[in-house]
């Protein structure tokens, strides 16, 4: 594909996904629906005129929950201070991601085109994360009607992602002032039970890590996109991986001390009395910090907290990295003989 | 000058803070007025009343809502902020969490509490000083609260103030031009407790720093705190002056 510089930036966008012509995994997932429930909370909406409320938890399974709290227990057997199980799979494309924490399923979709840069920074180009709750996810989010959770979750993305630069934008400039990539993460909430912000910035992450750019050269005015099939697509710059980690603070225990829970439940969630996110990564330094309101806890509490944080981003990088890895041998296992032509670690 | 901040402060001092209660004579229930060295901000609470739309009617209690005005005016470069701003829907968030933790809400059933707040001006702390507007107004509108809940901000500065080779201290209530040059973060506190009600950093910081950084932004509360409770009490003792006459 060869491109000039067009004298109308209308006529700029050339999208540019490299993807197979076999997959089009967001509108149609191979895979079997994920959740049976959700076929059933899209007929709900669609039943009724005002917005479905959460339901509200009974008294009886409020007080089973923060009994066994008192006791170091949940309910689903894990330990206060436990994630589920994170489990990362990767689609045919780079830079398609499909995590799931137990219940909770999030799928990260990057894709790239050539934009002209924003005149105030010619050099740079650009990121967006666009979130989008809908039904699918749980009954009480409506499309195009964004809950609070909405805004908080993509303000914190936002925070983690964007303002601590992970990404080098300078790195996506193609013809300075003339032609840089702009890069768009898709995030799909396809069921929720509970800890969203994690899951959605594991799965951010990922993708990003996952994702290959198309090699560009560059000669004159001419931009020349090599497709895949010619040059061995080349992985973003990211800088550091930052980690969001929720701690959900409800029930009290023996001491009369408040409990602060990881990779909170839905029903715990419905239950806590405050949260707080933390985005670390693996080198130590935290990117952002944000409680706002609930119960009010000790510094002690939250610097436990902080510090706990940082010990659990080592352990999901490692996971990251590690099924990142695993892709990658997948990938070239078989006869691509061009990807191996790139590689330093062939067997030869 | 050796140990002082481009302001002329040192690292454990806070801006001017001035505050006043009452200050808007509309039907307003409760209104005050802050300025923390020139972050301005103006605040109006209105209810316990009946809420603006059926969604916000709760049985057990009352709902608290918050709606922040940036004035176009406030900031270096002339920005208007609408209600959908990405700003201006995390402060409303920030603010409406930390009181609906803080107002007794469960004395106030189906009835809704709104802190409506106006940035005139900002220089630094604006989270801040927006918490501790609304305290004061809350406080003007009699409505009951657990206690007080002053915020500070403190920022890891970046320049090392003695010659031993010891990590400088944080600064305390950082300005505009330090706020966007050193890592800085807002602390919420309730009352005379060390509890921390809201916490907000945006910034990267090594985690060795935070507690230092959170240990500073706590004293700064406390300091707020005798502040506004000096007001509070100046106030109310005008009043019940003023009714005696």
């Amino acid at each position: 594909m060869r491109l000039k510089p067009l004298p109308h930036p209308s006529t700029n966008h050339h999208r540019h996904h490299h993807r197979t012509p076999s997959s089009s995994r967001i509108t149609n997932p191979s895979r079997p629906s994920p959740n049976p429930r959700s076929r059933e909370t899209v007929q709900l909406v669609h039943y009724s005129a005002t917005m479905p409320k959460e339901p509200e938890i009974s008294l009886a399974e409020k007080t089973f929950v923060l009994e066994a709290l008192k006791q170091n227990l949940r309910v689903d057997g894990r330990g206060i201070h436990s994630f589920r199980e994170i489990e990362l799979s990767f689609g045919d494309d780079y830079g398609f991601v499909d995590v799931r924490l137990g219940k909770t399923r999030v799928l990260a979709r990057i894709s790239a085109e050539i934009v002209k840069p924003r005149s105030d920074r010619p050099f740079e180009g650009t990121f967006t994360i666009s979130t989008e709750m809908g039904p699918m996810a749980s009954p009480s989010f409506e499309v195009g009607r964004p809950t609070d959770l909405d805004h908080t979750l993509s303000r914190l993305l936002e925070k983690s992602i964007r303002r601590s630069t992970a990404l080098d934008l300078e790195s996506l400039c193609i013809v300075t002032g003339q032609r840089v990539w702009s890069l768009r993460a898709d995030l799909h909430f396809l069921s929720h039970d509970g800890n969203l912000i994690d899951t959605a910035c594991i799965a951010t992450i990922t993708a990003l890590a996952h994702f290959r750019l198309p090699v560009i050269t560059v000669s004159g005015e001419d931009i020349t996109i090599h497709p895949v099939t010619e040059r061995v697509p080349v992985p973003l710059s990211l800088l550091h991986w930052p980690i969001c980690v929720t701690f959900s603070f409800l029930g009290e225990d023996e001491d009369g001390e408040v409990v602060c829970v990881l990779d909170a439940t839905a029903q715990e969630e419905a239950l806590r009395e405050g949260d707080m996110t933390v985005t670390v990564n693996k080198n130590g330094e935290v990117c952002q910090i944000s409680k706002s309101g609930g119960v009010a806890v000790e510094a002690e509490t939250l610097m436990k907290c902080a510090r706990m944080a940082a010990e659990k981003v080592k352990g999901i990088d490692k996971l990251i990295a590690t099924a990142l890895r695993d892709d990658e041998v997948a990938r070239n296992k078989g006869n691509l003989d061009w990807l191996k032509e790139g590689k330093s670690e062939n067997e030869r | 000058m050796e140990g002082l901040r481009n302001d002329g402060r040192r690292w454990n001092e806070l801006r001017r803070i001035h505050c006043q209660l009452s200050t808007s004579s509309t039907n307003a229930d409760g209104s005050s007025y802050i300025e923390q060295g020139f972050t301005k901000v103006l605040c109006n609470v209105t209810g316990p009343a009946e809420p603006s739309s059926r969604q916000k009617v709760k049985q057990d209690s009352a709902t608290v809502s918050c709606e922040v005005y940036f004035a176009a005016f406030s900031g270096t470069d002339r920005i208007k902020r609408g209600r959908n701003d990405k700003k201006v829907q995390e402060l409303q968030t920030a603010i409406q969490k930390t009181f609906s933790s803080i107002i007794l809400t469960h004395l106030f059933s189906r009835s809704e509490i709104t802190i409506s707040v106006h940035i005139l001006s900002q220089d630094g702390g604006t989270l801040a000083a927006c918490i501790n507007a609304a305290t004061l107004a809350l406080i003007d509108a009699g409505i009951p609260l657990k206690d007080y809940v002053c915020a500070c901000t403190a920022g890891q500065s970046t320049s090392i103030f003695d010659n031993e080779g010891a990590s400088p201290d944080p600064w305390l209530d950082v300005n505009y031009l330090e706020e966007s040059d050193i890592p800085s973060l807002t602390v919420a506190t309730v009352g005379d407790s060390e509890k921390i009600v809201a916490l907000n950093m945006e910034n990267k910081v090594r985690i060795e720093k935070l507690e230092a950084m959170i240990a500073v932004g706590i004293s700064g509360c406390a300091k707020v705190r005798a502040i506004m409770d000096k007001e509070v009490r100046r106030h109310g003792k005008q009043k019940l002056e003023a009714q005696g006459e």
